[in-house]
């Protein structure tokens, strides 16, 4: 602003701004930004729905733990963007290795504390649902399962979170035809540093209302609401 | 509750053992061309080349020098900052705000307008672990000062301590358990920014850069051999660094019971 770092780096906040207008206004933001979280939902069900299995499984079956845990903790710390090059060669450009490889990192925290949970659920609960002639079932659908959703909750929460984060990079390097981080990765040719601001702007806004819009809702419905987590 | 030993290693070897098993008659059956799924020998064997003729250790000594410096400026940025922020109210409503808003926003979101700003190198890659690893040291140290008990500064002071010693001896050693949450949090972190910076804004050395250099000449084996040393790495840090940091410091103290008592 005062002259000492070339404006067209560093755009002011007011150029920022109309910027975002403009952008929002002719539907060039919400169309990236639908793109993108269409492409989040995709991975993330799959990273979840894997997550949760893969969890209970450990949780329930000690063979299933021992089998399963020394690969989920060697993998859990490879960041999940370190796939992407591979998943490009072996998937291809575009959608699919984008949603393999959000699906693929969401997994990890989504499994670990599903197990936690399930390991977490007290012994007196499952003694005295047996002790009430519970069955297998039962035992795991009205005991083990709501005991451990807390838990799952977290996993799901920080799973979504590393999506987030995983996906934004991504859409830079598999050269998906819509995304916010394609946005600013191909603003940058053009030196638009003001558009590049405003998606990085969107990006904290989606991120923010993925929190405050998706999880306290669902946390309220459940577990609060069944008294199992103080809010 | 705790596994017996052998029971885990013997998990591990067959975990390993059968996921290996796999990959290798899935490499070998031909489904796909060997180039995209070369069997484990032939990544064990690229593996071994890049050790042996040294560029490995260049690799991981880059990747390793990048993130140290930008967690070393985030420690020296984010502590204090986040101690005042326990410690004064005003810097607390001032920076916080500030904090809530950066902190949602992915580090590798800012890769493209980093190389505006600092060009392609070791610099952009610095700056993104800087910004990836500040907020958890921030956000953890501020709630490790403003949890710190209260009477223990009440008993100190009662005992005569200035706030000089009361910040020594009694805020920094509590709060030095979150600090460590922190910087466990800050290098997870750290350790994907470094990576997926180094595959944009590299330019010659480090894991993330060789990754998606080799995907240029379909060198499938450097990349799941690299992808190896990176999982290790980011594994060992954590367990060697940060426990044995946790076993010297906050345990010692008693501050904090261990994990695996």
């Amino acid at each position: 602003m005062l002259g000492l770092m070339p404006a067209k780096l560093f755009p002011g906040v007011d150029r920022i701004v109309a910027t975002f207008v403009r952008l929002i206004a002719t539907g060039v933001l919400p169309v990236h930004a639908l793109s993108t979280l269409a492409r989040l939902a995709a991975g993330f069900a799959l990273g979840a729905v894997a997550g949760v299995i893969v969890g209970l499984l450990m949780g329930r079956s000690r063979w299933a733990e021992d089998v399963l845990l020394p690969l989920v903790s060697v993998g859990n710390p490879i960041p999940g963007l370190a796939y992407a090059p591979l998943f490009v060669i072996w998937f291809g450009l575009g959608n699919v290795p984008a949603v393999l490889i959000v699906g693929f990192a969401a997994a990890f925290p989504v499994a670990v504390n599903t197990w936690t949970g399930v390991r977490a659920v007290k012994a007196i609960w499952i003694r005295s649902a047996v002790a009430m002639g519970a069955r297998e079932r039962q035992l795991f659908r009205k005991v083990v399962l709501p005991g451990a959703l807390p838990a799952v909750m977290t996993g799901l929460r920080l799973g979504l979170a590393r999506a987030w984060r995983v996906l934004v990079a991504v859409e830079m390097l598999t050269a998906v035809p819509l995304g916010l981080g394609w946005l600013i990765f191909g603003a940058r040719e053009f030196l638009a540093t003001d558009v590049m601001l405003a998606g990085i702007a969107v990006i904290g806004l989606v991120g923010i209302g993925l929190e405050k819009l998706v999880f306290e809702p669902l946390e309220r419905a459940t577990v609060v609401r069944w008294g199992m987590l103080a809010r | 509750m705790r596994l017996p030993r052998a029971r885990a290693v013997v998990g591990a070897m067959i975990a390993f053992g059968v996921s290996a098993l796999a990959w290798e008659v899935f490499a070998r059956s031909g489904s796909l061309p060997p180039a995209i799924t070369p069997p484990l020998e032939a990544i064990a064997a690229a593996l071994g080349r890049m050790i042996a003729d040294g560029t490995m250790f260049v690799h991981v000594g880059y990747t390793l020098a990048r993130i140290g410096a930008g967690l070393a400026l985030a420690t020296l940025v984010g502590v204090p900052l986040g101690m005042l922020m326990g410690r004064f109210k005003p810097v607390e409503r001032f920076v916080l705000p500030l904090v809530s808003v950066l902190s949602p926003i992915p580090s590798l979101a800012w890769v493209p307008l980093f190389i505006l700003w600092f060009g392609l190198g070791n610099t952009a890659s610095v700056a993104l672990v800087l910004y990836a690893a500040l907020f958890p040291l921030v956000l953890n140290t501020w709630t490790g000062v403003c949890g710190v008990n209260r009477l223990w500064i009440r008993a100190a002071e009662s005992m005569g301590a200035g706030s000089g010693a009361i910040f020594r001896h009694v805020v920094l050693p509590g709060a030095l358990p979150f600090v460590i949450a922190g910087l466990r949090q800050a290098f997870a972190r750290g350790w994907i920014a470094v990576v997926g910076g180094e595959m944009i804004a590299a330019t010659r050395w480090g894991l993330g850069w060789v990754i998606f250099d080799s995907k240029e000449f379909l060198n499938t084996d450097v990349m799941l051999g690299s992808l190896a040393v990176i999982g290790l790495l980011g594994l060992g840090v954590e367990r060697l660094v940060f426990a044995a940091l946790e076993r010297r410091t906050v345990e010692r103290w008693g501050l904090m019971r261990s994990a695996r008592a």
